[in-house]
């Protein structure tokens, strides 16, 4: 123990940079991980507990199995009544409906699901027994009374404050094409129930709401409790069992918290890219850690041989190595973990942007930072094996070589020949990518493990080779003694080798930041150019009638009008499996007069399609369920109607990232006959070509009627909007990359000070023949400055194919494919950012060498 | 009783191509507290048997038999374990950890080992004593000169009370008095703890404080001398300057035909 202390704390106290920026490794990467895997879980358990608590003490919910049908009958609360272990069981029915004088919102609230508008969600109830199921928190008046007929309100007080309601007044909402009033009786606390559609949220009695809202004996959800036996556990999935099939097919028994699937599901998508982050940083910390292990063994060289001679067998001194690993990582991982749970705060709130939903506050979850920190440590360790091992070969007599020339290890003279190799299999393996489906993903990390090991092994080739390249541009940049700084690169060069992988992880981190980044808008504006096509977006929280449709097209200054419908239907795949999909209907006439649609396959003639669509039976399928299912234009996809199971044939694939891009296209026709829908989810509006789009705006405006509550933005509000979005989204990776360099500047800056030092005699030695300060200036800065560019280019290149396999893996996984994009700009700046960020770091230790007293230079050591 | 024997010893460097022969068959054997020097020329070879006798390299012929091991049987294990507790090293220069006291450079070899310190204060007191360092225990490396770091040295090589203390050239690196101090002192622990010891030098003063001169050259044992405490020390000294004078000598004859002086190899 004692050793330890001595060897391993002497040792950190003696470099604190280089641990500092080592441990900064581990740190990143934990913090990383306890960010990212606490947000995961806190989204996961905001969405839950949100319907938990929404649906009270009930355990099962029964719920209609095609979400596009409008309810079932009341006769089926009778069925589930009769089973025995069923206590209570309340009827609900959902009125999606609008205050007349609901103050608008100002603009249309944008999500990852598409786009929100508000409105306010009224659940009739049955007024007796729902209290036994659910908590309303009453903050004033009364709740509704016993009677299920009256045309009474309870509002969520925050709802009630925002829109000026009082307490006793009526209130107008809309229902179907008139107006009703409903009494506001109680105000409710915006919790439990309160919480739902935002808050924005009320109750009324069952009856009332059936008459108002012409749904006569229909509810569309009942809330089971269960005796107390049967609460939980097995019993309870045996009555959950039970009660699905004495309902039968039409119907679903779910748990209340699994309503919030759909939400969990989409939340998939972002943790994947979160994943890839966190792997990433957790690589970058094993690096770093490497790097400065592998430094370390070189520096202490002649401090292992010593222990070797005075008795330090090989494994202690590899134990020596591994224990200063684990206490680095030990601290890294303390310090991450802190940092990693403020983290999660800033994550948390950018997924709540993202599921435009009120997340829980996070909170210190003790098992995933005990999980990060351990991870931390085990990485640490693992990363300084190699290191360990090759500090326990160092011999006794490498202690006694005075200053004798450094042995240049065989993996500096000759490690290129396997890095060639490692890199042209991996490359070659990348290419033909020879595995299955269902492992490429792992087996791809572990090639791009390799490759980034292949490369690291050539670049002490590549500097020597680059050094020589770029020996004469660096002297007539920087003078005669720039030329002395470059060849001295050729001095320590395990050392330069490792600055420049570290210079290089840190480039091809901001290049796939880059990368993705810029694919991912590139195509999100594509689509959206098209998805919010023309120049105006006329939408409201309820559909919008015909009518609508045609006084917008009379409106002076309008060229045309087409609408969209979004609702909500079920796929049946090929093995049977279901899922949860969007349609979106359109007009193929007047759509194609408004925008169009971005197809993905080469499409012969965009008419034809737009003709098939229009003929029904058909649908255009979004690039990433074709991805996903493996199904192509010509194909056919089956979808439950309101007529049962039909098959719609695929004539198009398009680039459609609606509800992440689960989403079919079908004809307005197939909409009305096969789903029963009415009325548009918005309107896109082109107009004239004389016309401005403000002016058509204001005029849409004026002609709107109250109770139309139309909410309408222009499309570059709406794209602008979208882009503050992303950015938002985006913006943690571009602290992760922001961060690698900063650790490739530190890491210059490290070697830099080490070079200045050993050759302290040396620079005396330059100076009293003659150099000036400023010569000595640029021979420091010229070395660094080479291994900017060299750190710049190999970092380039290491990008460029980094993110093209992340992308490949995205795909495989999500089946996102996304069009790769990086501007020739990029490039040029990737490198120039490594050369300004190698002059920034060698500044202050060329400074202090030109400082440097010839005298004291000549005495030193 | 014999601490060290070495038969036929021989070490041949390869460097690509070419090879150099260090040391060819070098017969050699020290009884317990005798103090030995090895004279000779730069590059005769005398760190490179030193190396060998002290398991720091192995050798390409012959045999070294150490406190009763033979060291040609022995795994690196084995062999670092003797080093530890067996052979005490000083060399040219101090090799002291920068970052620890000197008190706990001279305790390392114990803290390897896994030892308690406590039974080790006395003998630590002692040896400090002995060297003059008891108030700069606590004083790292680079707030001591040259001699009291070798003196630190010095301590560390004995505290573990190592059957033989082998010295490259403990002198070379420090001012002629301050490489007398030290020279004493290994006299006195010679004298007072019948501590063995070997040593390696080119300087005749340096040597004349041992019992008996071993001259290299090329390799081979080319001479021995005893000294003889009864004998004034400055006729001995002279002795062993005439010694090395002729073998210098010879090394130039050997040279003679490329007509240049022999390169100074150190
Ligand atoms: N590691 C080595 N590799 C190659 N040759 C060596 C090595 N060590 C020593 N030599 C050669 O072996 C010979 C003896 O060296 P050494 O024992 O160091 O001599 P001394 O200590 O007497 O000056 C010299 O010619 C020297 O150049
Ligand atoms: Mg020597």
């Amino acid at each position: 123990m004692r050793l330890i202390r001595l060897m391993t704390l002497r040792s950190l106290r003696a470099r604190p940079t280089r641990w500092l920026l080592s441990a900064f490794g581990i740190v990143l990467g934990v913090a990383t991980i306890v960010a990212i895997s606490i947000t995961n879980r806190t989204a996961l358990l905001s969405v839950t507990q949100l319907f938990e608590s929404t649906s009270g003490r009930a355990s099962l919910v029964v719920v209609p199995a095609d979400k596009a049908e409008h309810g079932f009958p009341e006769t089926v609360l009778r069925r589930v009544r009769e089973h025995p272990e069923v206590d209570i069981a309340v009827p609900v029915l959902h009125v999606p409906t609008v205050l007349v004088n609901q103050s608008t919102p100002a603009e249309i609230d944008l999500d990852f699901f598409g786009t929100s508008t508000g409105g306010l969600l009224l659940y009739g109830i049955d007024t007796m027994s729902d209290v036994l199921v659910r908590t309303y928190q009453l903050r004033a008046g009364r709740f509704l009374g016993p009677e299920n007929s009256l045309y009474e309100v309870v509002l969520t007080e925050t709802f009630a404050k925002d829109n000026d309601i009082r307490l006793g007044t009526w209130i107008e909402v809309v229902a179907g094409n008139s107006v009703e009033l409903l009494r506001v009786v109680g105000l409710m606390a915006k919790d439990g129930p309160g919480q739902l559609n935002g808050g924005a949220f009320g109750v009324m009695p069952l009856l009332a709401a059936q008459r108002l809202f012409y749904r006569e004996g229909k509810i569309d959800q009942i809330d089971v409790v269960v005796s107390n036996a049967s609460a939980s556990g097995p019993r309870l999935e045996q009555v959950k069992e039970d009660l699905q099939a004495r309902l039968g097919e039409t119907y679903v028994v779910v748990y209340p918290a699994s309503q919030g699937q759909r939400m969990t599901q989409m939340l998939g998508n972002y943790q994947i890219g979160l994943n890839f982050l966190s792997g990433i940083a957790l690589f970058v910390g094993a690096f770093l850690i490497f790097n400065a292990f592998s430094m370390n063994v070189v520096e202490r060289t002649r401090e292992y041989g010593l222990l070797r001679t005075i008795g330090m067998t090989r494994p202690q001194v590899i134990r020596q190595v591994l224990v200063e690993a684990g206490l680095l990582g030990l601290g890294g991982s303390g310090v991450g973990s802190v940092i990693g749970v403020l983290l999660a705060r800033g994550l948390t709130r950018a997924m709540a942007l993202l599921l435009n939903q009120d997340l829980a506050r996070v909170t210190v979850q003790g098992d995933l930072v005990v999980f990060g920190g351990v991870v931390g440590i085990v990485v640490a360790v693992l990363a300084a094996v190699v290191p360990a091992v090759q500090a326990g070969r160092i011999t006794p007599l490498e202690a006694l070589r005075v200053r004798g020339a450094q042995q240049t290890s065989w993996v500096i003279r000759r490690g290129w020949l396997p890095g060639i190799v490692l890199l042209a299999l991996s490359t070659a393996a990348l290419i033909a990518n020879p595995f299955p489906y269902d492992v490429q993903f792992r087996a791809g990390s572990v090639v791009v493990f390799f490759s980034f090991a292949g490369g690291a092994l050539l670049i002490p080739v590549t500097v020597t080779a680059l050094e020589r390249l770029l020996r004469s541009s660096i002297s007539r940049l920087y003078g005669s003694s720039g030329r002395l700084g470059s060849a001295n690169l050729q001095r320590a060069q395990a050392r330069t080798a490792l600055t420049v992988g570290a210079l290089m992880v840190g480039v091809s981190m901001m290049v796939i930041v880059w990368a993705m980044t810029d694919s991912f808008k590139g195509d999100l504006d594509v689509w959206l150019r098209g998805y919010v096509g023309g120049d105006l977006y006329v939408t409201s929280s309820l559909p919008l009638g015909n009518d609508i449709w045609r006084r917008l097209e009379t409106l002076p200054g309008v060229a045309a009008v087409t609408p969209v419908r979004y609702f909500e239907v079920t796929w049946v795949k090929p093995t049977g499996e279901r899922e949860e999909i969007t349609f979106m209907a359109v007009d193929p006439a007047s759509y194609s007069r408004v925008t169009s649609f971005v197809y993905t396959e080469a499409m012969p003639d965009e008419q034809t399609a737009l003709r098939m669509l229009a003929g029904g039976d058909v649908v255009f399928l979004s690039s990433i369920m074709a991805e996903r299912s493996g199904l192509r234009a010509g194909d056919e996809i089956t979808l439950l109607t309101r007529t049962g199971a039909r098959r719609f044939t695929i004539a198009a694939v398009v680039l459609d990232y609606y509800n992440q891009g689960l989403v079919v296209q079908g004809s307005w026709v197939d909409m009305r006959r096969y789903f029963r829908q009415s009325g548009a989810s918005a309107f896109m509006v082109k107009a004239a070509p004389d016309a401005d789009a403000m002016a058509v705006k204001d005029e849409i405006e004026q002609a709107a009627r109250r109770r139309d509550q139309l909410i309408i933005a222009s499309n570059a509000a709406l794209l602008q909007r979208v882009n503050g979005l992303m950015r938002q989204a985006f913006s943690m990776f571009d602290v992760l990359a922001l961060i690698s360099m900063l650790v490739g500047f530190f890491g210059i800056t490290n070697t830099i000070t080490m070079n200045v030092t050993e050759r302290t005699r040396e620079i005396g030695m330059l100076r009293c023949v003659g150099m000036t300060r400023a010569q000595i200036v640029r021979m420091v800065l010229a070395e660094a400055a080479l291994m900017g560019v060299i750190g710049g280019v190999l970092g380039l290149i290491f990008g460029i194919m980094l993110s093209r396999i992340f992308m490949l893996a995205m795909t495989v996984m999500s089946g996102y494919r996304l069009t790769y994009v990086l501007g020739l700009g990029r490039v040029i700046l990737a490198v120039v950012v490594a050369v300004a960020v190698s002059q920034a770091a060698a500044l202050l230790p060329s400074f202090r060498a030109a400082r440097s007293r010839i005298l004291d230079a000549i005495h030193y050591e | 009783m014999q601490v060290l024997a070495a038969r036929a010893l021989a070490k041949e460097y390869r460097m690509g191509q070419r090879s150099v022969t260090a040391l060819a068959g070098v017969d050699f054997t020290v009884e317990r507290g005798e103090f030995v020097a090895i004279m000779g020329p730069s590059g005769s070879g005398k760190s490179t048997l030193l190396h060998l006798i002290g398991g720091l390299d192995k050798p390409s012929a012959g045999d070294v038999t150490l406190a009763g091991q033979e060291l040609a049987g022995l795994d690196d294990t084995a062999v670092t374990l003797l080093r530890r507790r067996n052979i005490g090293f000083v060399f040219q220069f101090y090799n002291l950890l920068p970052t620890l006291t000197a008190e706990e450079n001279i305790c390392l070899p114990l803290l390897i080992d896994g030892k308690d310190l406590r039974p080790y204060q006395e003998r630590l007191s002692q040896l400090l004593h002995l060297v003059g360092l008891e108030d700069r225990r606590h004083h790292r490396p680079e707030q001591l000169s040259g001699g009291e770091q070798q003196r630190v040295a010095l301590v560390r090589a004995l505290i573990t009370e190592p059957a033989i203390l082998l010295a490259d050239e403990p002198t070379g690196n420090l001012d002629s008095k301050t490489g007398l101090v030290i020279m004493e002192l290994l006299r006195r622990l010679c004298d007072a703890l019948t501590q063995t010891i070997v040593l390696v030098t080119h300087d005749p003063r340096t040597a004349s404080y041992a019992n008996r001169v071993v001259f290299l050259r090329d390799g081979r044992i080319a001479h021995e001398l005893h000294i003889a405490p009864e004998v004034p020390l400055q006729q001995n000294l002279r002795s062993i300057v005439a010694m090395m004078q002729a073998l210098e000598t010879e090394a130039d004859l050997v040279d003679a035909d490329t007509g240049m002086p022999a390169p100074d190899l150190d």
